[in-house]
């Protein structure tokens, strides 16, 4: 029951890093990033290879986040910048990538999964039960993760000029402020939280160029559950849909849970377009 | 309005395509009736994203919900109606299942404080990959293996029987099925509905200011391409003789829209060649291409949706009015 209950934490804590990049670059930039899964994939692709080369899991995952932010960087320049002004466009133009990326990787490593080591595997006792150690790490990240990004938006110059220009685009601008380059630097942030996710994950499941889709829509319904105004909405959007998950994953089966899950966020959706936390609608 | 040469596409292309019997053999004859199915589910996809803004993650849907009314009908499975397994009921039942689910869908994402934009793409995406995991683990349809044996098209009535197996025949009666429904559509687009759906694409609130049903406008288009949809599903299972959860899942939506932004979203001939035209290509390259075929089309889409917002077809198409109209102008 107790494993139940931190196993549930790590899902809900994966989701909400997961989604942390997603709402970054939705919130400022308003554009879906469909090709978020992907990122998350060519994380724990950076990481594998790392490995694989001989270098050790923490220059991996130093690499992952900073190899995805350049990543970010030329998709921002080649592809997003040239369909903000049409916002469903940007679905689709990043989703066209996220099929170019998947099927690049299937290209130049095979479609079959890989593997990445975790770098401790001893597990700590818990309430007197073992449990693995490496999910708590995850959990550590996780939660430094999605603290620093709360961090960076309410205590730093940038969060300012960046909340700044959520609020209102086209007035920052006229105070001065370069929205390209936060544009640019938000989608490099979004991009390189993506890699970070991915190769954090790496070591827990298959690293296969399917991985990325399993995380994205659980990702984007918690965005929508929690709303979209505010970076608390992750974290209300991830509790509900991984909490959701992971005790009808443990009643009846995981594939119930999946059908269950995305039925009920639809309907809160629904109900609640400005997300659960949303509160007053914002013009 | 005058007369544009896109006007004369659509006839055009149905007059080509009528000649492929000559010079194809039966193999591809096949192939291309294949094609044909895709090309109507395109159009129906045209219909609610190009001219209404309705951008649908989950068309497949209703496309493989048509597949699997018509299979379940014509192999006699449905339980208490086992003795009824025409075509025709087949088809019927193939229209009204997709159009009754998207009109309770529907009802539930457009009234109110509906869903819009990109949030009922999301809704739409996740419907899709929960539809594809219940069929995956239905027993009755056959779960991840599908529905054997489906039998063939059968055009008669009452007794006497008529089943399509030669490709000829069968090729013909796609392509008049494919006719009619562009004939059926494009009559759609050009009244007034027509343009009220285009109204909503432009501003939903301006329309609705102007008095317009603008919910109730949007769920008649959607339950209409989701019955369009379910018709080309049939087809495809009666012709292919086998259904399987791919057919109603994610893949298959997303494919549709790839199609459809490679042709062309505004025009439905050019959605409907875009998806003739990328399965045609898909077939002669992706042997030749191996895994670097999807890269190319994934790119492809994202060089469409960039730079060439009406497709490679709605581009030439709207290229040759303005070429003519010139031309008008300066003679």
């Amino acid at each position: 029951m107790l494993f139940a209950a931190l196993d549930g934490l790590n899902y809900v804590l994966v989701i909400a890093l997961v989604a942390m990049g997603l709402v970054v670059v939705f919130g400022l930039m308003n554009v879906i990033n469909m090709a978020h899964g992907e990122l998350f994939l060519l994380g724990a692709y950076t990481l594998s290879i790392t490995e694989m080369l001989g270098g050790s899991f923490w220059l991996g995952l130093i690499l992952a986040p900073l190899l995805l932010a350049l990543v970010g960087l030329a998709i921002e320049e080649l592809v997003v910048r040239h369909v903000y002004h049409r916002f469903l466009d940007t679905i689709l133009a990043t989703w066209g990538l996220s099929i170019a990326i998947k099927q690049a990787v299937v290209l130049a490593f095979g479609p079959q999964s890989r593997t990445a080591s975790p770098p401790f595997d001893f597990a700590v006792e818990i309430f007197g039960a073992p449990y693995p150690a490496y999910r708590l790490f995850v959990m550590a990240v996780s939660v430094a993760v999605i603290a620093g990004t709360f961090l960076l938006f309410f205590r730093t110059r940038f969060g300012l000029t960046a909340r700044a220009v959520i609020a209102n685009r086209r007035m920052a601008s006229c105070l001065g402020i370069d929205t390209r380059r936060l544009d640019r630097l938000t989608f490099a942030f979004g991009a390189a939280l993506a890699g970070l996710a991915g190769a954090v994950m790496a070591p827990l499941m298959s690293v296969d160029p399917q991985m990325g889709l399993g995380f994205l829509v659980p990702a984007f319904l918690a965005i929508l559950v929690g709303g979209t105004g505010h970076l608390a909405g992750v974290l209300a959007g991830s509790v509900l849909v991984g909490g959701t998950d992971t005790v009808i994953a443990r009643l009846w089966s995981p594939v119930v849970a999946q059908i269950v899950v995305f039925t009920l966020a639809i309907v809160v959706i629904r109900l609640f377009p400005r997300g659960v936390v949303g509160g007053r609608e914002r013009r | 309005m005058s007369l544009r040469p896109s006007m004369l596409a659509g006839p055009l292309v149905f007059a080509a395509l009528a000649l492929a019997p000559l010079v194809l053999d039966d193999w591809r004859l096949g192939e291309l009736s294949q094609f044909l199915a895709y090309g109507i589910l395109a159009m129906s996809l045209a219909l609610i994203w190009g001219q209404a803004g309705l951008l649908c993650f989950g068309q497949a849907v209703f496309f493989g919900l048509g597949a699997y009314a018509m299979s379940l009908v014509t192999l006699g499975m449905v339980p208490g109606l086992s003795s009824v397994t025409s075509t025709w009921a087949g088809l019927a039942a193939a229209m009204v299942v997709p159009a009754v689910a998207a009109n309770v869908v529907g009802r539930f994402l457009f009234y109110g404080r509906g869903l819009r934009g990109a949030y009922f793409g999301i809704a739409t995406l996740a419907i899709a990959v929960v539809v594809e995991r219940l069929f995956i683990n239905w027993g009755f349809v056959g779960g991840l293996n599908g529905l054997m044996n489906v039998p063939p098209l059968d055009l008669g009535l009452a007794g006497w029987s008529f089943e399509l197996w030669e490709p000829v025949p069968l090729y013909a009666a796609m392509l008049a099925a494919a006719a009619l429904v562009w004939l059926g559509l494009e009559a759609v687009v050009r009244s007034p509905f027509g343009s009220v759906l285009r109204a909503i694409a432009g501003s939903e609130e301006r329309t609705a200011a102007f008095g317009y049903d603008t919910a109730g406008t949007k769920l008649s288009a959607f339950t209409l391409s989701a019955a369009v949809a379910g018709f080309a599903g049939a087809l495809f299972s009666a012709q292919f003789a086998f259904v399987s959860p791919p057919l109603i899942g994610f893949a298959l939506s997303t494919e549709a829209l790839i199609w459809v932004a490679v042709g062309g979203r505004g025009a439905l001939i050019a959605a409907f060649l875009g998806a003739i035209l990328v399965k045609s290509a898909e077939a002669r390259l992706s042997e030749a291409l191996g895994a670097s075929w999807l890269l190319a089309l994934g790119l492809l889409f994202v060089a469409c949706v960039v730079l060439l917002p009406r497709g490679v077809v709605g581009e030439l198409l709207a290229r040759l009015d303005g070429w003519w109209g010139r031309g008008r102008k300066d003679g």
